[in-house]
């Protein structure tokens, strides 16, 4: 008997079953897994062709002011009715009643019969009342809800300084809403505490002329016809001009500083802390005390003085010395962690073996050192796309970005948040686009980390 | 003629708070609190431009005539006066005294007046005191001080010498500039002088109790202001100095101030909280001001005029501004400045140019022609928000319209100032505050010899009618030639009115007798009381 005996060849076991990976394919694949960083990936694929496409297809301005809409709430396209050219306002003074009061009176009547003349539209609306025996002139009133007594009045508009001028015009900022006119009459200084109250809706208009320059309407149009007024998706800033035009537009300015400043300044790290790491010893003490140096530095200083520096003069862009600033201020950190990488990366054996078979420096360099650390380099680029688009949007906020009209969403936010109580839209969706693309970023940085991270190849 | 600080100069403020009040008004103790935009930077009444040490000064200290609630002329330290065309003469009360009991006597005002030509103080507002005889010259160092044409005949008389007659010198002896400061205690202090609450002696209704910089400001009823019985606020607390407009209305809701201005976001926050808006035209204009220099586009009168043919103030005013109070600018002239009767405006209606967008173009493109090429034009702000967002419309304004480029240059007040003095831009947003009641006050601006006169326009012929407004003492001679003048800025497109400016604000509604002012210290508390 023979225990033991030669097993049958098989071709069957030596087969291999699976395709070879390479890192590169098997940190794909383990990317794919992770839903969150695939989800960012379409974000930022999204914001990307938002920023490169949009303004291709959604052609509006981004500097054109319409102030027949200011301040407007993301809303389909409004109407509005077609007016003729605005009639200057002429004063109402009846002759045959004093202008000044011939007594002081303790109390006086309010006004009676206050009346709309003409209709009331966004282009103005006008008030007359019966003169109030006593009065010396009239305050006038407006507020957006029925006063609740005489100290809800609302906005004080404006006065008359005669009882016998008994008309008032009011134009300021007018919207389709309902407004409360209350007139108030006076003995010239102080007010009588009675008023009247006229509920007043204007409707919106716009004149012909306005119309036809602003090409909403074709030349046969005429008063009194309803037409459609530009369409703002995401609503209006307070000049009117139209949000979602604005976003794309300053997406490019934020896309641009946070894509091209870390891409410059990674690369100037890995150069850096790739010669530091490689060649050690002294040099790399001193270059390393250098980098040390540049960290202490106070950006937000820099940044002011490069901006002199460069001579950026009134109404130029900063967004060129922003970028500078950044690269020649952020690169230490990736500068730092390369030179780690390499110094741990040549000591392997695989680093020994290659130089004893007469690898160069260069070939050491190229082939072994460098794709070794790119997990690690990938992973700071991702990192520092957020971080300088975060940069970008505080320095715009603090006014030392872009320049009006160009908007970017850190100065969005800057404007926004001045109306912040009374117009949250102008600050929510600049907000709400940077919060998005450094979160999306920040989640696919996460991603690549595990992915890229070599100890956890899959096994199965 | 104090320039204006538009709005507050940082838009990071530090606020700090000093000792707290209980509450913004009380009864019992006749005691007010209330805060301001910033620390007053200058209170040496000689040499202080801005409205914040304006107001704090016209607490503190009198001149020789002050205004009253309508806005009249009053006595002050001097109980009457005489003013001739060559001369004017003031008899001083003799109970006016120092918050340390020495009398105010008329050497007080022969110091100060002296001293503010100096060349050596550099008192920016020297100019006002010009109406007296020998004061340009000496404030050109050409004559020693002691030659201006000011004496005393004893320690209560005061005799002033006229440069040229001038109708309303009485007026202008209202002003800061011409507030009394005494010798010993000026000479004393020496540098020091007004830098601190002890550094200063008073003569007003009220002293400086305390002063905490940037912190609080304490000030206190003066017991031997002569007046003192009409004076029934004991003390003034400034607790809160910030320019955070926001912070004041919280202040205001927290009853923690009893005033307090409001703006175009702060305004709708008092509407809902039921808060009585009251509403105050501060009687400054605002405008843009070209660059005449030449070399410039701007010196191009067809730029100017398709400038002119575009820009709508009352949509500005309207749209843009959107606050409450402010009136569309129809010329340099505001609308309550005083004719021969009645109203500038409605005796001498100023000119005003029809939108009409063809005429714009005609004349922009007969600018083109002239000048080949138009570089774009710089417009110089100041870079408060306000001031930003009506840069941004002109600029979109014109852009759209005309096809014009504009770069907005927007800096710190006193660059500004700096870049407006050098010549240094195309546009400039510029506002002017009147400081005294006549037409004057507005009416030299543009003279070729006037500093505040930035853009350097030059006209002889505008010369000339400000020189026969300044010479004469007869009113319908003064007002024909203020009408011309007013024909001639809107013939040459000289200035660029936007907006008469008007501020809305909010009072506690047992404060009374706060007076609002065109002239001089604004809002003025002196005659202030509180009611049960």
């Amino acid at each position: 008997m023979i225990d033991f005996s030669p097993a049958e060849k098989s071709v069957a076991i030596e087969q291999i079953t699976r395709p070879s990976l390479s890192y590169w394919q098997d940190a794909w694949q383990r990317l794919k897994k992770n839903t969150r960083a695939i989800i960012s990936l379409y974000i930022i694929v999204f914001i990307a062709f938002f920023t490169l496409f949009g303004p291709f297809l959604w052609q509006v301005d981004p500097a054109l002011q319409d102030l027949n809409q200011v301040s407007q709430a993301p809303a389909l396209p409004k109407q509005a009715l077609l007016s003729a050219a605005y009639i200057q306002w002429q004063r109402i003074v009846i002759q045959d009643f004093p202008a000044e009061p011939d007594s002081y009176r303790d109390q006086v009547y309010a006004p009676k019969s206050l009346r709309l003349i003409n209709m009331a539209t966004t282009q103005g609306v006008r008030l007359s009342w019966n003169p109030v025996v006593g009065a010396g002139g009239y305050n006038i009133y407006r507020n957006e809800r029925y006063p609740e007594g005489f100290n809800d009045l609302g906005l004080p508009l404006g006065s008359t300084y005669a009882g016998n001028e008994i008309g008032y015009e009011d134009r300021l900022g007018l919207e389709p809403l309902t407004y409360y006119y209350s007139v108030v009459p006076t003995d010239g200084f102080d007010e009588y505490e009675v008023y009247s109250v006229l509920t007043v809706t204007p409707q919106l208009t716009i004149t012909v002329d306005e119309a036809k320059a602003r090409n909403l309407v074709s030349d046969t149009a005429r008063p009194g016809d309803v037409i459609s007024l530009e369409f703002h998706p995401l609503g209006t800033d307070y000049l009117g001009r139209d949000m979602l035009a604005r976003l794309m537009e300053g997406a490019r300015v934020s896309l641009f500083i946070g894509i091209f400043a870390p891409l410059f300044f990674v690369l100037f790290g890995i150069a850096y802390g790739g010669f530091a790491g490689y060649f050690g010893g002294r040099l790399d003490a001193v270059l390393m005390r250098f980098a040390d140096f540049v960290v202490a530095l106070p950006f937000l200083l820099f940044m002011i003085l490069f901006k002199i520096a460069f001579g950026v003069g009134p109404g130029e862009s900063g967004i060129i010395p922003m970028l500078i600033a950044l690269v020649l201020l952020s690169w230490p950190a990736t500068a730092r962690l390369v030179r780690g990488q390499v110094l741990q990366i040549r000591e392997q054996g695989y680093i020994e073996a290659a130089r004893l078979l007469g690898g160069r420096d260069h070939y050491l360099i190229f082939r072994h050192i460098i794709p070794n650390t790119m997990g690690v380099i990938l992973v700071t680029l991702t990192f520092a796309v957020p971080a300088a688009i975060f940069t970008e949007a505080f320095l715009s906020f603090i006014g030392m970005g872009v320049v009006p009209p160009t908007p970017s969403w850190g100065s969005m936010c800057n404007e926004g948040v001045k109306t912040m109580l009374s117009h949250p839209h102008e600050l929510i969706f600049p907000a709400l686009l940077i919060s998005i693309t450094v979160l999306a970023f920040n989640l696919l940085g996460d991603g690549f980390t595990e992915a890229l991270d070599s100890r956890l190849r899959s096994r199965e | 003629m104090r320039l204006i600080l538009a709005a507050q100069l940082l838009s990071v403020t530090f606020c700090c708070y000093g000792q707290v009040a209980a509450t913004s008004v009380d009864y019992a103790t006749q005691t007010i609190t209330h805060a301001l935009t910033e620390e007053p930077p200058q209170l040496n009444s000689m040499k202080a431009t801005d409205q914040v040490s304006v107001e704090i000064l016209g607490h503190v200290m009198e001149g020789l005539v002050r205004y009253d609630r309508r806005g009249n002329i009053t006595p002050g330290v001097a109980e009457r006066w005489e003013v001739t065309d060559s001369s004017a003469t003031f008899w001083l009360r003799r109970n006016a005294k120092w918050s340390d009991g020495k009398p105010v006597t008329a050497h007080d005002f022969i110091f100060a007046w002296q001293n503010a030509l100096d060349p050596k103080t550099a008192s920016e507002y020297a100019f006002i005191l010009y109406a007296l005889k020998n004061a340009e010259a000496i404030n050109q160092g050409e004559l020693p001080t002691s030659a201006l044409g000011v004496t005393a005949s004893d320690d209560y008389t005061l005799i002033v010498t006229l440069e040229r007659p001038i109708g309303y010198f009485i007026k202008l002896t209202a002003f800061t500039t011409y507030y009394p400061v005494r010798r010993d205690f000026y000479e004393s202090r020496g540098t020091r002088y007004a830098a601190d609450a002890k550094e200063l002696i008073y003569n007003g209704a009220f002293t400086i109790s305390e002063w905490v910089h940037s912190a609080s400001l304490n000030m206190a009823k003066n017991p031997h202001y002569w007046d003192k019985n009409s004076i029934t606020l004991n003390a003034i607390n400034i607790d809160y100095i910030t320019a955070d407009s926001r912070a004041h209305l919280n202040l205001f809701i927290d009853g923690k101030i009893a005033h307090t201005g409001l703006d175009g976001e702060t305004y709708k926050d008092a509407l809902t909280q039921k808060l009585r808006i009251n509403s105050f035209s501060t009687g400054s204009i605002f405008f843009l001001e070209y660059n005449h220099r030449p070399g410039r586009a701007t010196s191009n009168i067809n730029i100017r005029k398709a400038i002119q043919h575009v820009f709508d103030p009352a949509e500005m005013v309207n749209r843009v501004l959107a606050t409450p109070g402010n009136l569309p600018g129809k010329s340099l002239f505001p609308v309550w400045v005083k004719g021969v009767s009645v109203r500038f405006r409605d005796e001498y209606p100023p000119p005003t140019a029809t939108i009409d967008l063809n005429k714009a173009k005609q004349y922009l493109s007969d600018a083109r022609a002239e000048l080949k090429d138009i570089p774009p034009l710089v417009l110089l702000v100041s870079d408060s928000p306000i001031a930003s967002k009506q840069a941004e419309y002109v600029q979109g304004l014109l852009l759209s319209k005309l096809g014009l480029k504009i770069v907005v240059d927007k800096q710190t007040f006193k660059q500004r100032l700096a870049k407006m003095s050098s010549g240094d831009f195309d546009i400039v947003g510029a506002g002017w505050g009147p400081d005294f009641d006549d037409v004057m006050t507005f009416g030299d601006l543009f003279a070729s010899w006037n500093l505040n006169n930035r853009g350097r326009y030059t006209n002889p012929e505008y010369d000339r009618l400000v020189r026969v407004a300044m010479d004469s003492t007869v009113p319908k001679v003064r007002m024909d030639a203020m009408g011309e003048l007013q024909q001639i800025l809107f013939d040459d497109a000289v200035l660029l009115p936007q907006y008469e400016q008007g501020i809305i604000y909010l009072q506690h509604p047992k404060l009374k007798g706060v007076t609002r002012r065109v002239f001089g210290p604004d809002p003025d508390f002196t005659y202030a009381r509180v009611v049960k």
